[in-house]
């Protein structure tokens, strides 16, 4: 059997998941999938392409509704009218990821999905070699934290944070049928396993309907471009006046922080930011300069919530 | 001139590299060609214990299976400092180490036989850092055995003049500072790639991206015990150097030495990651530093104390130490000057040579030392820099010769285009400007291995096709060192640049260079080139001078004929060449150039001369947040005083491409370790500034007309890097009140800081 598949529909992409047995991993954009087989820290022999599969990647706006493919590029989010009119804050965060080469390829589905870093853990065999101990690939001691119990690697999907900001749903298609539920259920509070999709779901297309009163969207970066999170915050404030305030970057999963603005106190907000985001230094960025940009960063938002 | 000189020229080479059809030493392949793979150890600092190389040869694919002791002769680019083997000998000295190599039929044979080596080691103590170097150890713990008192200390340079110090203890005005800089690499594009190749005639072959082929030439003689005459070594096009590919590396002695066992081609090829574990960038450096002045802000004295972080291995150290010291000798009269460099070695990559060698991080420290001097004495910091500009024609302290200077033609001119005197210090909180300045060698007088020859010798050949070769051994790496030989030989002989084509960089075929580093090429390379072309156009005058009865002197070469003032004779290039030909055929002349003798008697006065200094000045406009330290570069303006713009496109691109790697430096770029091991060893973590985080740049070239330079020229390649990061850092203080001492200036520090003074 050839390693790499490209299959038409999801049907096929099924049957030859099944035929692998658990041995392959789906492929949609593959910017950041071709590193880590590259890095050898994916493993499997099979690739199943789901880039033939059609009607993936459609955008529409219907009563106010919006319904993406997921295999919709990054690139295509940023320059759609629609979007651009609708969900700003989809944009600004599509935006911020990786480069414009990049976002031609990259995909909304991949991006949601995107493995948690670490900075232990994404680098070649030979440099792991080196290491000797990673709890996510080899051995029992956490080089991060020296435990031997959890993983911390950090999410920094920046597109989560804004479609969980935006309450999005995702749709799941597996050999049972369709079902439908909440983007921020989907993820797991640990650096190995951080979402519970597992390899016989695929993700088939995101859709919000909530239509946002007032949106904010920052992101952590030492450059302007390329660089992955340190942290992202993206908020929303709908119809009823709740919060919808997301931080992502600095734990292992996002963190969504949902209050009405009435009774929502920055304190309360901040407090609340750092007793969730399972923080640690696991990335270039200083970990004392991180945790001090979410007070930074919540402060900012609550400014612009309430200028007058 | 009325040729192509002073014009600005594309690059030769450029359609070439961006149709992809240059060839890059990794592009050339051969028939039954070998690659190799490395075995690169785990380990800091340790014994190898044992190396079991039996299921390596028994792998699949496998030719040949090499470790250290198969290339036991040491090597280094200074003769002084030859510590390194081609692969660790009985113990390793940084992570990344080559331990063995195995050459196979394909890469995926020897990628995959690397995996079966069996390697025990045995830890010796680890020195991560010059603080641990300088400290005693135990004899066995020494990272080499040849360092004294039982430390690990590689080099002390120190040169005093007139005791600064003394001056110091009682100087009214005073300013002293404590910096630290971090390691940074030079992120070329193109990675190490060499090709060897035994021939039928016994002879050697080798094509690598080197900066160097020269100084290549004869390490390799010397570890593979090769008579000089049996190697020859080819530059092909380079994808970038910055003094990162002018060392002899341990790759390609082994290519060497594999290809001269197999009988075969063999090649290597660095992944990004190897190149970052070859490294040999800019050394870490903590600086303290003390200056003084007169109550006028007249320079009264400068000392300062260095300490570099080597690494594991000498390469160009000794130099590096030596020009953190010398060359602050300027831009600025000092008559109190003193320094003392220690260079340690550590269990970490290698540094070496990186643009702007050895003077870019005490720049920094000397320029913000004097903006806290105008801060302190409430003078403009551009006033108290023109107060102390060396004069042209004078001589420093140490007794470098300085002749052309167009520094205050510099600072005036960003000065004016920044329009400093009515914004600096007047910005709103947040927004700031600061000013610095530089001065670089225009080529190292003195050579790296002495010698009795000429730094540069250039044949130009003249055949009956017309064209001219100009046949040179320098270095092409992106500088414009090709176009510069075709300008120059154009402009001497009054033809179109199209008649004049290159030969370069082989040491079969071409004379000796001794390589692109030091900003040594256009002023040596190009007055070599310009008296060889002017040998041919005197050789054609004399003949056409005798064929038509008129003075070889009255003709003139001009727009692809050669004439007469009176125009009583006017004939074509083409027949003079062929008048040139008669009755002797095709010839070849020669230029050369030798640098004049320079400097002083004492020990260490070789360090730093050169025929040439270039100059510069740079103002640098900065935004910061204050509420999270986030600094952003919004325009720099650079003045460079490269003497004359032989290709004013190559100078302009010299100078932005000097701001973008200072930009970096000074922004975001760092060699991050943990025991010993790189934590960003590749593009995405080591983080080279975008193009988005590139300033609007604004450049201006200052022509002073160096005396001895080709129609006066001076280099600018290396000059222009020196003042970008003070002046980002000086910007910052104005903008926020806060002197950065640390480099690179991250968002955390500035917050740091700022938190600190509030």
């Amino acid at each position: 059997m050839e390693y790499y598949h490209s299959p038409d529909t999801i049907q096929d992409a099924f049957s030859i998941a099944e035929k692998c047995d658990g041995n392959f991993i789906y492929f949609a954009g593959g910017t950041d999938v071709q590193i880590y087989r590259k890095q050898n820290l994916d493993k499997n022999d099979h690739i199943i392409d789901l880039s033939s599969i059609h009607d993936l990647n459609s955008i529409s706006l219907k009563d106010g509704n919006l319904t993406l493919g997921a295999m919709t590029s990054l690139g295509d989010i940023i320059t759609s009218n629609k979007i651009q009119n609708k969900y700003p804050l989809l944009v600004e965060a599509a935006k911020s990821v990786a480069t414009p080469v990049i976002r031609k390829t990259a995909t909304i589905g991949g991006n949601i999905l995107v493995r948690n870093r670490c900075t232990f853990y994404n680098q070649s065999q030979e440099w792991r070699n080196g290491v000797g101990s990673c709890l996510r690939d080899v051995g029992d001691i956490c080089q991060v934290t020296g435990g031997k119990n959890d993983c911390y690697s950090r999410n920094v999907s920046d597109t989560a944070a804004a479609l969980i900001a935006l309450n999005a749903e995702i749709t799941l298609l597996n050999s049972a049928g369709v079902s439908q539920q909440p983007l921020k259920d989907i993820f797991l509070p640990c650096g190995i396993k951080f979402h519970d999709l597992g390899n016989d779901n695929i993700l088939t297309q995101i859709s919000v309907s909530m239509k946002p009163k007032r949106w904010w969207y920052k992101k952590l970066r030492l450059r302007k471009t390329l660089d992955f999170t340190s942290l992202t915050v993206a908020a929303t404030i709908d119809n009823n006046n709740i919060a919808r305030i997301c931080l992502n970057g600095v734990s292992m999963t996002p963190i969504l922080i949902e209050e009405p603005l009435e009774t929502l106190t920055l304190e309360n907000l901040i407090k609340q930011a750092r007793k969730n985001c399972k923080t640690v230094d696991n990335d270039l960025m200083p970990l004392k300069y991180r945790r001090e940009m979410i007070n930074v960063f919540l402060e900012e938002w609550w400014e612009y919530e309430h200028r007058k | 001139m009325s040729g192509a000189i002073g014009k600005p020229t594309p690059y030769i080479d450029a359609v070439q590299k961006v149709t992809g059809q240059a060839m890059y030493a990794d592009d050339f392949k051969f028939p039954n060609m070998l690659y190799v793979r490395f075995l690169r150890s785990t380990e800091s600092h340790a014994k190898i214990k044992s190396l079991n190389v039996t299921e390596v040869e028994a792998s699949s694919g496998v030719v040949a299976v090499i470790t250290g002791k198969d290339i036991p002769q040491p090597f280094g680019v200074l003769s002084i400092s030859r510590d390194e083997t081609a692969m660790a000998i009985e113990k390793v000295r940084y992570q990344g180490e080559i331990v063995a190599a195995v050459a196979a039929e394909t890469i995926e044979a020897a990628e995959a036989a690397v995996k079966r080596f069996r390697v025990e080691y045995e830890p010796i103590k680890e020195f991560y850092t010059p603080e641990d170097s300088l400290k005693t150890c135990e004899s066995h713990e020494q990272i080499h055995p040849h360092t004294k008192d039982h430390k690990n200390i590689h080099k002390t340079a120190e040169l005093r003049f007139n005791e600064p110090e003394k001056e110091l203890e009682t100087a009214k005005h005073k300013q002293t500072g404590n910096f630290k800089f971090a390691g940074v690499t030079h992120g070329f594009t193109e990675p190490h790639s060499a090709v060897a190749m035994w021939n039928g005639d016994e002879t050697l072959t080798v094509i690598s991206a080197t900066q160097v082929p020269h100084y290549l030439h004869k390490n390799l003689s010397k570890v593979l015990g090769l008579p000089l005459h049996k190697i020859q070594v080819k530059k092909p096009v380079l994808g970038g150097g910055f003094g990162g590919k002018s060392d002899p590396f341990p790759h390609e002695m082994i290519v060497s030495y594999l290809a001269m066992k197999t009988k075969r081609p063999v090649k290597c090829t660095f992944s990004r990651e190897e190149v970052f574990i070859t490294h040999h960038g800019r050394h870490p450096t903590e600086i303290a530093m003390s200056i003084s002045c007169d109550d006028d802000g007249k320079l009264t004295a400068l000392d300062t104390d260095i300490i570099i972080d080597g690494g594991a291995f000498g390469s160009f150290g000794v130099v590096t130490s030596y020009y953190n010291g010398v060359l602050l000798q300027g831009p600025y009269k000092l008559d109190k000057f003193g320094f003392r460099t220690r260079r340690t070695y550590t269990n970490k990559h290698q540094c070496g040579a990186m643009r702007g060698h050895g003077a870019v991080n005490p720049r920094y420290a000397v320029e913000t030392l004097l903006d806290m001097m105008a801060h302190d004495m409430k003078m403009d910091p551009c006033d108290l820099r023109e107060k102390n500009f060396l004069s042209e024609h004078s001589s420093t302290v140490g007794e470098f010769r300085i002749t052309s200077n167009g520094i205050r033609d510099c600072i005036a001119a960003v000065r004016k285009k920044s329009d400093w005197d009515n914004r600096y210090g007047k910005l709103p909180f947040g927004r700031g400007l600061g000013v610095a300045c530089g001065f670089f060698i225009s080529g190292s007088a003195l050579p790296i291995l002495w010698n009795r020859y000429p730094q540069t010798v250039v044949h130009a050949k003249l055949d009956f096709d017309g064209r001219i070769v100009m046949f040179s051994g320098a270095s092409e790496i992106g500088q414009g060192s090709d176009t510069m030989l075709v300008q120059i030989a154009a402009e001497e002989l009054g033809i179109p640049m199209d008649f004049v084509q290159v030969e370069v960089a082989d040491t079969k075929t071409t004379p000796v260079d001794l390589g692109s580093y030091s900003s040594r090429v256009t002023f040596m390379v190009g007055n070599a080139a310009k008296t060889a072309a002017s040998n041919v156009r005197s050789e054609m005058a004399k003949a056409i001078a005798k064929e038509k009865d008129v003075s070889a002197e009255s003709l003139i070469f001009k727009n692809g004929r050669i004439f007469t003032k009176d125009k009583s004779l006017d004939i074509s290039w083409e027949e003079g060449v062929e008048m040139a030909m008669a009755g002797r055929g095709a010839f070849v002349e020669s230029g050369f150039y030798i640098s004049p003798k320079l400097g002083g008697k004492f020990k260490g006065a070789g360090a730093g001369l050169s025929p040439s200094y270039s100059f510069g000045a740079f103002i640098s406009e900065v935004e910061v947040n204050p509420k999270t330290g986030e600094t952003n570069v919004k325009k720099v303006w650079g003045a460079h005083d490269c003497g004359k713009a032989l290709n004013p496109l190559a100078v302009e691109g010299q100078i932005e491409g000097s701001i973008h790697m200072g930009l970096g430096q000074v922004m975001s770029e760092e060699m991050r370790y943990n025991n010993g091991q790189q934590m960003n060893a590749n593009f995405f973590d080591y983080r080279i500034p975008s193009s988005l985080d590139t300033p609007d740049m604004d450049v201006t070239i200052i022509e002073s007309n160096d005396p001895e330079g080709p129609y006066g020229a001076k280099e600018a390649g290396e000059g222009p890097i020196h003042p970008v990061l003070p002046s980002i850092g000086n910007a910052v203080f104005d903008a926020v009140g806060i002197r950065m001492m640390e480099l690179p200036i991250t968002p955390d520090k500035v917050l740091k800081k700022l938190k600190e003074t509030a």
